[in-house]
């Protein structure tokens, strides 16, 4: 099986990097193909990147409240070009948001202190498509 | 704006004291706010250290902060070096400028975080307190103390906290904010307990200023200075940091070929701090998967993780749309040919480096540019910085 290729973004103005960085070298760690977009990306341009580079799975990591407003934006922006990639989302997001970041297509979240192996699981598991749909 | 705030109410600007960050370096090292490209960004930097020496003498400059170099993942050797490092590069900016060292020195100030790990964080503090007294008086030519003392503030540290059982990162804060004083620390910030879950709500708010009032007011612990001094362990502590700091310092210097400007800043072009910073976060991130260090309730004493409710603050668009009409109301009464004479000088004034920016952005804001109008027009003569990213 060829190695899963994803990719990891940051939107808006959120220039909290930490949690992007060691997210990605765990992920290549793991054997995955990991493309980093760089700070300040628009839905748009990460929609555009994942879709030119095929990936399996987009991570978004969020750390300044806005993830309600732009990671729904995303999901959006990724389906206007016709393409069904799960968007993973991490960083600083409350249980109570969790519920309405799925209904609107969020395949998973993972918040603070989400260890190593399940990182590397859920975006295994939203690679293969198990979260699709789920909550919606 | 304060400038400009100020007079407009008829407090001349000799008069105001105040504090700005101001510190253009770890920006680009860590917090990435940036717009302009490094060293057009360090322009406006000498601009104000020289505008308020001349004018403003109870102003600080700048506050040079290893707060976020730290929260970006460094190690206290390397929040203490870099920050210092930097604080380095802004004096050797001032005397490039012309200005003489104890003209502006007393007035910088630093700001450092408060982690975990009790004693290293006090030995930092001592250590950075020592270096920078040699640094000023030797390599500098500083005269005055007050040059070579190191005052700062100092946060505990929001990375160190934890979304699982809030409730305990009352007691990480106590801890963390305990260090800070006994390192000596001239103010401090406490963090709210949801800290890693929202902005705060007005109840973790207070529990954080009464933990920093149990601290002044019922544990005497800020009646002695230094009080840990002359501790076997803590001084041997405070040497091994000031020797790692030194090799570090001794890296930098190297990279600008013996000077601490043009290292800090080569030292960001070429993601050299950028990368160490990503290296440490990741070594201590596989530390704690190994379960080689602990993080309560996060790889250990899981038990009542599952009943975490806390009450967390809601930032609504409503606030955003409130903020947007205030903006459009005062656009609409300012005097807009005035706004445009203000924008058309500071863009003349950016494009001579030898002018200094001050005046120019005092006259924008006396005619109620916005901060937006200002930075755009700067941009069209400075450009914008694009970091490359890198993992």
């Amino acid at each position: 099986m060829a190695a899963l290729r994803v990719l990891v973004a940051k939107v808006g103005l959120d220039g909290h990097d930490r949690g992007v960085k060691v997210v990605a070298r765990l992920l290549r760690d793991a054997g995955i193909e990991v493309i980093y977009t760089g700070l300040f990306q628009t839905p748009e341009t990460v929609a555009a990147a994942a879709v030119d580079e095929d990936v399996d799975v987009i991570g978004l990591s969020m750390l300044s409240g806005a993830h309600m407003t732009l990671a729904p934006l995303v999901v959006q922006a990724v389906r206007a070009r016709g393409a069904d990639i799960p968007v993973v989302l991490g960083g600083i997001v409350p249980n109570q948001d969790v519920e309405e970041l799925r209904a609107a297509g969020i395949a998973a979240v993972l918040g603070p202190g989400a260890p190593a192996d399940e990182v590397v699981r859920t975006i295994s598991t939203a690679a293969r498509g198990e979260h699709r749909h789920q909550g919606v | 704006m304060f400038v400009a705030q100020a007079e407009t109410a008829g407090v001349p600007r000799a008069r105001l004291g105040g504090t700005l960050q101001n510190d253009i370096l770890k920006e680009y090292q860590a917090q990435k706010e940036f717009v302009f490209p490094p060293r057009q960004s360090m322009r406006l930097v000498r601009d104000t250290v020289a505008f308020t020496a001349n004018e403003m003498p109870r102003w600080h400059s700048i506050s040079i902060s290893g707060y976020h170099i730290r929260e970006a993942g460094s190690t206290a050797a390397e929040e203490l070096a870099f920050t210092l490092g930097n604080g380095f590069a802004y004096v050797e900016l001032a005397r490039q400028a012309g200005l003489p060292v104890d003209s502006f020195a007393p007035r910088l100030s630093f700001f450092f975080n408060a982690h975990i790990d009790f004693f290293e964080e006090i030995a930092k503090y001592r250590a950075a307190r020592r270096i920078w007294a040699r640094w000023m008086k030797e390599r500098y030519g500083a005269t005055n103390e007050r040059s070579m003392q190191l005052r700062f503030h100092t946060q505990t540290a929001g990375v160190s906290l934890t979304a699982q059982q809030p409730e305990v990162n009352l007691i990480r804060t106590a801890i963390e904010a305990l260090a800070g004083v006994l390192g000596g620390t001239q103010s401090l910030h406490t963090n709210s307990m949801d800290e890693a879950l929202a902005l705060p709500t007005e109840k973790a708010a207070r529990l954080a200023l009464r933990t920093q009032q149990v601290i002044a007011y019922e544990t005497n612990v800020a009646h002695v200075a230094d009080p840990l001094g002359g501790s076997h362990f803590v001084e041997a502590l405070t040497d091994e940091m000031e020797r790692r700091a030194e090799e570090i310092f001794a890296r930098i210097d190297e990279m600008g070929r013996g000077s601490m400007l043009e290292g800090c800043i080569t030292g960001i072009e070429e993601n050299w701090f950028q990368g160490r910073i990503a290296d440490s976060a990741y070594e201590l991130e596989r530390a704690f998967n190994r379960g080689e260090r602990t993080i309560v309730g996060v790889n250990r004493f899981l038990e009542g993780n599952e009943e975490d409710n806390l009450d967390i603050l809601k930032i609504t668009n409503e606030d955003e749309r409130k903020q947007r009409e205030r903006l459009s109301g005062v656009k609409r009464e300012r005097n807009e040919p005035a706004v445009l004479d203000a924008l058309d000088r500071l863009a003349k004034d950016a494009v001579d480096p030898e002018v200094n920016l001050m005046p120019a952005l005092i006259d924008a804001s006396l005619a109620y540019a916005t901060v937006g109008e200002m930075m755009n027009t700067m941009a069209g003569v400075f450009g914008r910085h694009v970091e490359v990213p890198t993992i």
